[in-house]
């Protein structure tokens, strides 16, 4: 209980010390932003490969520099003189310095995870649960790390020493700051015996393969048992005084805290083969990375797929039904969503009616209209495509500037006055006629190469997407889906 | 080292009439401390009696810090026995520091910490603790009790240290140089403190390199030099029994060869200073009567004449041979 005062107090602490508060929550933002940006580039699928060695890197600052150093500034300060005097022992304070570290911890990563999700839209790979259990595993080991140096170091300099030895080779040989199959042989030989390297490939299999996490128990179980080694030392070798002093004898029997990863880097350099899952890994994050800027354009290039939760208020908002009916004629239509839509995708939209003739047996004429923004650098873009199926009537499908006259009559006799920008259009452009089949079809409007054969793109703005049947008296049906430029 | 130790004046003896019916709270059997080659403690024995304010007394690295640590429990004696409240410190530390509180030489709290937060965590570490809002009061320290510990002037943390020491309203408190480097008037605001923990019936431990502290405040004093104890006894048992006797000093008409002003009756010691004759005399009646006589029949005349009781001061000066640093 003591343990758990003492570490809700250090953390209200750390909140009312600025440098503290830049060092807990802003500065491992910079290493994510400056991960995402500069070696990610912003790509999705390379920001989620590299925000395992994020999270790492600031476990292991955490560990050395919060912990370890906090530890030995606190018995140099004489601040843990006072605690001493009241009934409470070593393991005390060394169980609240790791627990206001554990819990520090989560909301740092709560902040990487929300600016990676929002910021760099990076795709949740991983689990709540595993990696919970990821960081819980590596806070508590470089905690063991922090720990053991500042059990051995007599003072603030000594700590600094080893502190950064051990840090910069972390940082730099372990997959940490390069992408682990980037490293020379001989490097990646080095990185097995690293608690960071477990840590950050563990992170990157499960991120980039899909890997369970129990796949990588030799890691965890590593990475634990050098936790309690340091846990261990740390008890044992506890100082409240900075005049008391450790033996080089003391120093020495800590050493034994490298065993477990003595023990690890040898059997990954002779028996096991992590390089293979290190190059797997890597390989599939860039196969996404590839991948993934198509799906990111065609979801960019969405005009209407009837999927979201607001699919239907939408429906009724944006599209507009217009019949024979207004003009003394007895069609009637209505659009509805449909279920499932085209390949696989939740809705689509179903247009049905009746086609009846009008006034002086003039046929039938239904159409469904909405307004489509096109995008202000159109050049890039030839059309429009969309999914269909129906019943065999003929149906056309036009995209016309928005003040094109009559324009469901589609009378090529109108002139229309140019949009926004280039090219002015001497008259609508023509409609296109297709007649769907049981089967979703895809239907393509080349509206780019009508509207200006020399391909100067569209004008921006708001444009026209018609769809209409006429013909017959009868029912009809046609389902729309997948609305999108290509 | 070959040091000598010096003979103890011990007033034990009237003192345990006094206070044979009150039991002893600490025992100090022939303690030992070294570090290295320096023998921070040598052979120290002493007994403090409940509900009394004990001082231990004497010049820096004279051992004081050492054996009130040692009593704490947070340093190892090298040899002897300590008792405290019938525990051994070095075997019951968590039991021992149950029942009492402390405040060190230098008390420090990380620097964003509150005043309210500091007594509130720290009662919380004990089965017993006191009322915080009472200790603020007690202490002075109800508006400060929101204001960060680095944002608290000398006097205040010392008072904090204070109240922290009494957090879990102890049976003993021991206080290491408490006045240490604070100016007369909150020296003067520590002192009603611990009267008032001696009116509380509270048993103090308190070292001190101050004379007029320990005379002022303690029930008894163990006065200590290299480590060792020299005297031991209430301030004016002690200052009595030295064999002291009145300091007086005169300044005369015209100068007198010392020689001379030591035959005078009464007269234990003389010498002179910045035209000063400084005497110690005993009894002072009798031997400023024979000095009066003396002047008389020399033709001289007495300008100025001051007398003053020895102190706890002269007592160090007489067992040592040295005055006490400051």
């Amino acid at each position: 209980m003591a343990a758990v005062r003492i570490a809700l107090l250090t953390i209200r602490l750390v909140m009312r010390t600025k440098v503290a508060l830049f060092f807990t929550f802003i500065f491992p933002l910079v290493f994510l932003f400056a991960y995402a940006g500069l070696i990610a580039h912003g790509k999705p699928e390379v920001v989620a490969y590299m925000f395992g060695p994020v999270v790492t890197l600031n476990i292991m600052g955490s560990g050395f520099f919060g912990l370890g150093i906090q530890s030995v500034m606190q018995r140099e300060r004489g601040s843990l003189r006072r605690y001493r005097l009241a009934p409470l022992g070593p393991r005390t304070m060394l169980l609240s310095n790791l627990l206001a570290n554990y819990l520090l911890q989560l909301p740092t990563l709560g902040l990487l995870l929300f600016c990676a999700v929002a910021i760099f839209h990076m795709p949740m790979k991983i689990g709540w649960a595993t990696l919970l259990i990821l960081v819980t595993v590596g806070t508590f080991a470089f905690a063991g790390f922090g720990l053991t140096i500042a059990s051995v170091a007599n003072t603030m300099q000594e700590a600094q020493v080893y502190n950064n030895i051990v840090w910069f080779a972390l940082l730099f040989l372990s997959g940490v700051t390069f992408p682990l199959p980037m490293l020379p042989r001989s490097i990646q030989r080095l990185a097995m015996f690293f608690p960071s390297t477990y840590l950050v490939s563990t992170f990157q299999s499960i991120a980039a393969q899909s890997e369970p996490l129990l796949k990588h128990w030799p890691e965890m179980l590593v990475l634990v048992i050098s936790g309690f080694f340091g846990l261990l030392f740390a008890m044992k070798l506890f100082r409240w005084e900075k005049e008391e002093r450790i033996s080089t004898r003391a120093k020495l029997w800590s050493g034994v805290f490298v065993v477990p990863f003595l023990v690890m880097g040898a059997w990954m350099n002779t028996r096991a083969n992590p390089t293979a899952t290190w190059s797997r890994s890597y390989n599939a994050m860039e196969q996404d990375s590839a991948a993934a800027p198509n799906a990111q354009a065609a979801k960019l290039n969405l005009i209407e797929d009837f999927d979201g939760n607001q699919a239907s208020q939408e429906l009724s908002s944006l599209w507009r039904v217009t019949a024979d009916s207004e003009t003394r004629g007895y069609s009637v239509a209505e659009i509805t969503l449909s279920t499932p839509g085209a390949e696989g995708t939740r809705h689509a939209m179903r247009l049905a009616g009746r086609l009846a003739p009008g006034p002086k047996n003039a046929e039938g004429h239904v159409s469904v209209r909405r307004e489509v923004q096109v995008p202000a650098n159109s050049k890039g873009l030839r059309g429009i495509e969309f999914e269909t199926r129906g019943d065999s009537r003929v149906y056309q499908v036009a995209f016309q500037p928005p003040n094109v006259t009559q324009l469901g009559s589609l009378t090529p006799a109108a002139q229309v006055p140019a949009a926004v920008g280039p090219p002015a259009l001497p008259c609508p452009l023509p409609a296109i006629s297709f007649v769907p089949s049981d089967a979703w079809q895809n239907v393509r409007l080349p509206i780019a190469w009508l509207a200006n054969p020399r391909d100067r793109g569209l004008a921006a703005g708001p444009w026209i997407l018609q769809l209409s049947v006429t013909g017959p008296p009868g029912e009809f049906t046609i389902d729309l889906d997948e609305i999108r430029f290509y | 080292m070959g040091v000598v130790p010096p003979p103890v004046l011990s007033c034990s003896h009237s003192l345990m009439t006094q206070t044979t019916e009150k039991p002893v709270l600490v025992s100090v059997q022939n303690l030992h401390k070294r570090y290295g080659d320096l023998a921070a403690v040598r052979g120290l024995s002493f007994e403090i009696f409940q509900g009394e304010v004990f001082g231990l007394l004497g010049p820096n690295g004279a051992g004081k810090t050492t054996t009130i640590e040692i009593i704490e429990g947070l340093r190892q004696a090298d040899s002897g026995s300590v008792r405290v409240c019938g525990l051994d410190p070095a075997q019951e530390s968590m039991s021992l520091k149950e029942r009492i509180g402390a405040q060190l030489q230098s008390t420090v709290l990380p620097d964003k910490m509150r005043v309210d937060e500091a007594l509130r965590l720290f009662a919380g570490f004990y089965r017993r603790s006191a009322s915080v809002e009472r200790l603020l009061e007690q202490f002075g320290l109800v508006e400060k009790r929101h204001t960060f510990f680095e944002k608290l002037s000398g006097g205040q943390k010392q008072r904090l240290a204070l109240a922290l020491a009494l957090v879990n309203d102890p049976e003993l408190v021991l206080l290491d140089e408490p006045t240490v480097g604070l100016d007369p008037q909150l020296r003067r605001d520590i002192y009603a403190l611990i009267e008032r923990f001696r009116a509380e019936g509270r048993t103090v431990l308190l070292t001190t390199h101050y004379i007029e502290e320990a005379e002022r405040l303690c029930d008894r004093v163990a006065i200590m030099d290299r480590g060792q104890l020299v005297a031991l006894g209430t301030p004016r048992e002690l200052i009595t029994r030295s064999g002291q006797g009145t300091r007086l000093e005169l300044r005369l008409a015209k100068p007198v060869g010392l020689e001379r002003l030591r035959v005078i009756d009464g007269v234990i010691d003389c010498h002179e200073a910045e035209g000063a004759y400084f005497l110690r005399a005993q009894p002072p009646a009798a031997t400023i009567a024979a000095l009066v006589h003396f002047l008389e029949s020399d033709d001289n005349a007495l300008l100025d004449l001051h007398i003053a009781q020895s102190s706890l001061e002269d007592v160090f000066v007489e067992m040592t041979g040295r005055r006490m640093e400051h």
